[in-house]
């Protein structure tokens, strides 16, 4: 401890170099905390999947589209509760910028089917009876300033969907989600129904997925195989899945994203590292000769070891607290952020843990620690005859 | 009684496989309380033999007692201890650490030792008092003479209360005026309070400060 304002004072001799470091570890253990939380929210999205919930689509892929004849004879299959078509609209609202994720969907079957998005009865009465009624998540209309009974406008983006004018909605109903009981939920999607895309685009759309809720989750991979076997020989063969596998499928159509993103954030963490260690190295080398002098006072190699180590700890110790500090504030900011926001949007629990805090700060440590090592071993093995000819 | 003993030092150097003789079989005893003046022309070994008695380099052959220690006995974590209890340093170009004011300066061969941060700063304010520099004490290097720092150099040095001070060319940077004062303090420092001195020096008028003068010569004592 006797040697902390010694470590200090060095650190502020330099204040540029200082706080320049201290913020490139910083960035990298905010871009480490975001990158892990992104992982962690996909992974909450996967794991908290219904289990009573299975996912029809075509057998080739989930661009072709299947009967609407399919429903009646899947409810139709032993095990089967319920079952909803869900078509992905990609519509756009004004601008890109301002998008948010939207289905078309058998409205009265897809609530109940997922009860997680928690409408007033009289909200879901007024959808049902609304031909051009939509039920959107608290922060879609939060993020729009929409409220029950307004009206707006969207285009899709797929060309089937598309008719002379954009689509028109009037908003029935605002969905809660209770993120204690479903924290991987989302409070962005907007429902509306199935048979106003059918109608609008001249009874030309099929169904995209079908939702299907069965009675015994432990049944699934019979019921599956039963439901895939029953339409393995039509036009439109299917694949049936649970709802977790299906999740995960979609996550991994661009790739093993979590690796990808695992391999970015190691990246940048090891590039912090050559940074900080050469700069570490540039401070260590300028003072060579003070280094020989405290050896000449003294002060035992170790000692020296242990400043430059102390060093390059508080180097870490301040990047890793701004770093989480930037992550804790800035991360639940993402899907506010123009672009990036829109992929994120979707995305539940969206802030990081106290524990992934405690990796990051741990991360900065052992990072700043790694990168003083080499400099403070150098000064440890110097002799002083050496740093004093360095004068 | 001996503060100083240094018998039969060789000391080589490998400059790229060649073995260049620094030091040819050095024998200099310096007594308690003495102060000697090591002279001779560039080159001819007498920062080596104040480094040995430092404890900072060690000879080839030979033996080096300080204060009653011999040095060659001691591993580098012993020999940095001594150092600290038992030698002052002063250097040719003062070795100020930039980032402290002239009380850190001199407290820090004090963070070695089991004083308390108040007992600390009383006695590096007591030795800055002894050199005339009381009033200095929260200025930086950057903001003192060259005269000046060196007399920070020379509180931090004798701190400690070690049992020799040992100078290495302590007023090659100095301009005369401070280069007088630094021999003054020195020989004050000598004559009043007993401290044994080893400097080494190309001045023959800085050299006449000391008690004893001593020659080398391409590594070996000639006078």
């Amino acid at each position: 401890m006797k040697l902390l304002p010694l470590i200090l004072k060095h650190l502020r001799h330099n204040p540029v170099r200082t706080a320049s470091t201290a913020l490139a570890v910083a960035a990298s253990i905010f871009l480490f905390c975001a990158l892990e939380t992104i992982i962690a929210a996909i992974d909450w999205g996967l794991k908290s999947a219904s289990a009573n919930r299975l996912v029809m689509r075509h057998s080739v892929s989930l661009q072709f589209p299947l009967p609407l004849a399919y429903k009646a004879r899947i409810a139709g299959v032993p095990g089967v509760r319920r079952v909803a078509t869900s078509n992905w609209f990609f519509g756009v609202y004004q601008d890109i910028k301002n998008f948010f994720p939207n289905f078309a969907v058998d409205a009265e079957d897809y609530l109940a089917i997922y009860p997680e998005y928690e409408l007033p009865e009289a909200q879901r009465s007024e959808l049902l009876r609304t031909l051009k009624g939509c039920a959107v998540g608290r922060d879609t209309a939060e993020r729009f300033g929409w409220k029950a009974g307004d009206v707006f406008s969207m285009e899709s983006r797929i060309p089937t969907y598309r008719k002379a004018e954009p689509f028109e909605f009037v908003i029935c109903g605002i969905y809660e989600v209770d993120l204690e009981k479903n924290p991987s939920t989302t409070g962005s999607l907007m429902l509306f129904h199935h048979k106003y895309l059918y109608e609008g685009t001249g009874q030309r759309v099929q169904a995209g997925t079908y939702i299907i809720e069965i009675a015994d989750p432990e049944k699934a991979p019979a019921i599956a195989q039963a439901l895939d076997a029953m339409f393995e020989n039509s036009d439109a063969p299917t694949k049936t899945e649970t709802e977790a596998a299906f999740r995960a499928g979609f996550v991994s159509m661009g790739g093993n994203l979590a690796l990808l993103l695992h391999t970015i954030g190691l990246a940048v963490t090891f590039t912090i590292l050559l940074v900080t260690a050469n700069t570490m190295s540039m401070a260590v080398r300028e003072r060579r000769t003070e280094i020989g002098i405290l050896k000449t006072l003294g002060f035992s190699d170790r000692r020296v070891l242990l400043l430059v180590l102390g060093e390059a700890l508080l180097i870490g110790l301040a990047g890793g607290a701004i770093g989480i500090a930037l992550g804790w504030v800035g991360i639940p900011l993402l899907p506010r952020v123009p672009f990036l926001g829109d992929a994120l949007r979707g995305f539940p629990r969206l802030y990081p843990t106290p524990q992934l805090a405690a990796y990051g700060f741990g991360t900065a440590l052992l990072v700043a620690l790694a990168a003083g090592f080499a400099p403070a071993f150098l000064s440890y093995r110097a002799r002083i005859t050496q740093l004093l000819r360095s004068l | 009684m001996a503060t100083v003993e240094v018998r039969d030092v060789r000391k080589v150097y490998l400059r790229d496989s060649q073995e260049l003789v620094v030091l040819d079989g050095i024998s200099i005893v310096v007594a308690e309380g003495d102060f000697v003046a090591l002279m001779g022309p560039s080159g001819s070994g007498e920062t080596t033999l104040l480094n040995l008695i430092a404890g900072i380099d060690r000879p080839t052959a030979g033996t080096v007692t300080v204060a009653g220690t011999e040095l060659s006995r001691l591993g580098e974590g012993d020999l940095a201890r001594w150092r600290s209890r038992n030698v002052g340093f002063i250097f040719q170009f003062y070795n100020l650490i930039p980032v402290l004011t002239a009380l850190e300066q001199v407290e820090l061969p004090l963070l070695l030792t089991s004083l308390s941060r108040r007992e600390r700063r009383e006695r590096a304010a007591t030795a800055l008092k002894l050199v005339g520099l009381s009033d200095r004490l929260g200025h930086y290097p950057r903001q003192l003479s060259g005269g000046q720092e060196q007399r920070v150099a020379i509180a931090r040095a004798i701190v400690t209360d070690p049992a020799v001070l040992l100078a290495d060319e302590p007023t090659g940077d100095l301009d005369a005026r401070s280069a007088a004062e630094t021999l003054e303090l020195l020989g004050t420092l000598h004559r009043e309070f007993r401290k044994t001195i080893v400097m080494v020096t190309h001045d023959p008028r800085a050299a006449e400060k000391a008690r004893v003068q001593r020659h080398l010569e391409k590594g070996v004592l000639v006078g």
